[in-house]
């Protein structure tokens, strides 16, 4: 192939990091701006939001099935507990969600451990079957402790108006630089997993269990440990879900539907790259919001989920590797 | 656990390895059946025997891919039969696979310091121990490429590398030189008397022909029918009426 391919890439290395950086910075930008731009409205604005919060969910699943090659199927499991903790220690007990997210994530931390340890040492496609298990449990648990989560009909915040204390505002925008924030604190997670010793091991399990621990990885501690960090950053983004959603019920947190948005973005962008799940979140949204517009005035429901799967099957068929994996290889030359 | 006793008088070399009336049955296919041999500090000790003789699946066993029917694995004096293949692995006991198993996302530099990564003694870092492997292995040139762009010498030679990374006391190479040129197995073997010979690694490799071996090993163990036929130095071994009947054919044909 290219034989001077080492002296050029060291030539290049710092000008392409420059371009990284500005590459990463123009999307920021684009979404702190947004509110001044003079065409913009709450619905655009709320819209976003939507975006950065099912980006951030994404990113979540990435760490364990895009980067751990462990397929959750059930990570509304931990959108659920992140949502229904808060809500119901702010509901219940009046402690506002600055607290609620970490217990939220506590939660999420101390299900994943018991869960993981008495799942993670089977096969993958058990696994994958034991969270969809899991998942189903959860909706009969919530309907069994109605009085906390209010069964079926879901879990319905207090409205406080604005306030900072319980984290509520009557129109999208705090949330926006909130999900951003929240977005780019797991940017630099992900990226700083993929660049250490515990993402090295990580892609080792994903790549080659056997191969894995003849090189002294121990699997099951290294999907442990993914699965429970997923599940924790799953949960802060399902405290931001709550707090801009204000309500949660159990189709929401643990449906089918649900499940598919919270693998698409990263799936749709590329596994286990940082990018991945903010290219695929975005998109999703984009369509889902385009095709409920053209939905409602077809009058055709469940559009979005026939578009899902479009995108999907097209993403399988054409680029299995999402669309940040697709674009790296064609500048890779492959 | 699993740490090596040093604590050996100097003149008699410790033993490595030490495989009890070892059974494997898959069903009713009987893969092992009551194999035993010891491994000494030091060697370097071939394994041959022909297809289905049981060879990778005695590797799988003594590695802790997968636990014996029956019998037992001692490490360094130590029973290791039930102890998890990564701790195995972090105790020094490596190993490569008949079909390369390399982690392909990641770079040859990233493969190895997968490993390098685990089983570190105190105060080496990793970077250093990558750096020295791949430079024991004349890989710098290779370290940024994914194993798909590379030959099939360079992906056995990066498999070596990663077994090899952060502790190695004994080494289990199964069929490494199999698919490769002559001048690339001759270099390859080179490589591996030389870890051997500077590491003090004790070596065991497994391949079907003796040809190979016989300038390399100290002492070959023939597998054949899942039970060891033969045990001794290359000569005996060649001219053991056991071997010649039901193994190598003739004499000739076994050297040549
Ligand atoms: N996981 C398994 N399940 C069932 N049978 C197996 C399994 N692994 C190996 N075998 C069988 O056990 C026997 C020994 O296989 P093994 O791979 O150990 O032989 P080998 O000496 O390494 O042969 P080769 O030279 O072809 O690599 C063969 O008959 C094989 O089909
Ligand atoms: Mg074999």
């Amino acid at each position: 192939m290219n034989t001077s391919a080492p002296s050029m890439t060291a030539s290049q290395d710092n000008g392409g990091q420059t371009r990284a950086l500005l590459f990463a910075l123009l999307p920021v930008a684009a979404v702190a701006i947004l509110p001044l731009l003079p065409f913009v409205n709450d619905y655009i604005i709320a819209a976003t939001v939507r975006a950065l919060i099912f980006i951030s969910l994404g990113q979540a699943w990435n760490v364990v099935a895009g980067i751990g090659g462990l397929l959750s199927l059930g990570h509304g499991v931990f959108l659920g507990l992140g949502c229904y903790t808060t809500g119901i220690l702010f509901n219940h007990y009046g402690i506002p969600p600055w607290i609620g997210v970490w217990a939220g994530a506590g939660m999420a931390a101390i299900f994943a451990l018991v869960m993981g340890s008495m799942t993670l040492r089977m096969r993958g496609v058990f696994f994958a079957l034991a969270t969809v298990a899991m998942s189903l449990a959860m909706v009969q648990l919530t309907r069994h402790f109605v009085d906390l989560t209010g069964g079926s009909d879901g879990l319905a915040l207090k409205f406080n108006g604005n306030s900072w204390w319980a984290m509520q505002a009557r129109t999208p925008m705090p949330f926006l630089y909130g999900g951003l924030v929240l977005v780019i604190v797991f940017y630099a997670i992900t990226r700083w997993i993929l660049g250490s010793k515990l993402g090295l091991e990580m892609q080792a399990v994903r790549d080659d269990e056997t191969a894995a621990a003849a090189a002294g990885v121990s699997v099951f501690r290294t999907k442990l440990t993914g699965l429970m960090l997923s599940a924790v950053m799953t949960a802060v983004a399902g405290t931001l879900y709550m707090q801009f959603y204000m309500a949660i019920d159990p189709d929401a947190a643990f449906g089918l539907s649900q499940a598919i948005q919270l693998q698409l973005p990263a799936l749709l962008g590329g596994l286990g790259t940082a990018w991945g799940p903010i290219v695929g979140g975005a998109l999703m949204i984009f369509l889902s919001e385009v095709t409920n517009l053209g939905a409602t005035k077809l009058e055709i429901n469940g559009l979005d989920i026939l578009v899902y799967g479009i995108m999907l099957l097209f993403v399988v068929l054409r680029a299995p590797k999402g669309i940040v994996g697709f674009f790296m290889d064609r500048r890779r030359g492959r | 656990m699993m740490q090596a006793a040093s604590t050996m008088p100097a003149q008699a070399a410790a033993v490595a390895l030490d495989v009890k009336n070892v059974a494997r049955h898959f069903g009713g296919l009987v893969a092992l059946r009551d194999v035993s041999f010891t491994v000494r500090e030091g060697e370097v000790m071939g394994l041959i025997g022909p297809n289905g003789a049981g060879k990778s699946t005695l590797f799988e066993i003594i590695s802790g891919n997968m636990p014996p029917t029956k019998g037992s694995v001692s490490y360094f004096g130590e029973d290791c039969t039930n102890a998890p293949a990564y701790m195995r692995r972090r105790s020094g006991m490596c190993r490569t696979f008949q079909k390369v198993r390399l982690f392909e996302s990641m770079t040859v530099e990233q493969n190895i310091r997968v490993a390098a990564s685990q089983c570190l003694p105190e105060g080496r870092n990793a970077h250093d121990e990558v750096a020295s492997i791949l430079s024991q292995f004349r890989l710098e040139a290779q370290a940024q490429r994914r194993p798909s762009e590379l030959t099939l010498a360079d992906r056995k030679r990066v498999e070596i590398g990663r077994a090899i990374a952060g502790h190695c006391r004994l080494l289990m190479l199964d069929e490494s030189m199999s698919g490769l040129t002559h001048d690339e197995a001759n270099h390859l073997i080179t490589e591996i008397l030389a870890l051997n010979r500077t590491r003090g690694i004790t070596v065991i490799v497994v391949e079907h022909v003796l040809s190979v071996l016989a300038a390399m090993v100290n002492r070959l163990v023939v597998l054949h029918n899942a039970t060891v036929i033969a045990d001794g130095t290359p000569t005996q071994v060649a001219n053991d009426p056991v071997v010649i009947e039901a193994y190598l054919g003739t004499k000739q044909k076994a050297l040549k």
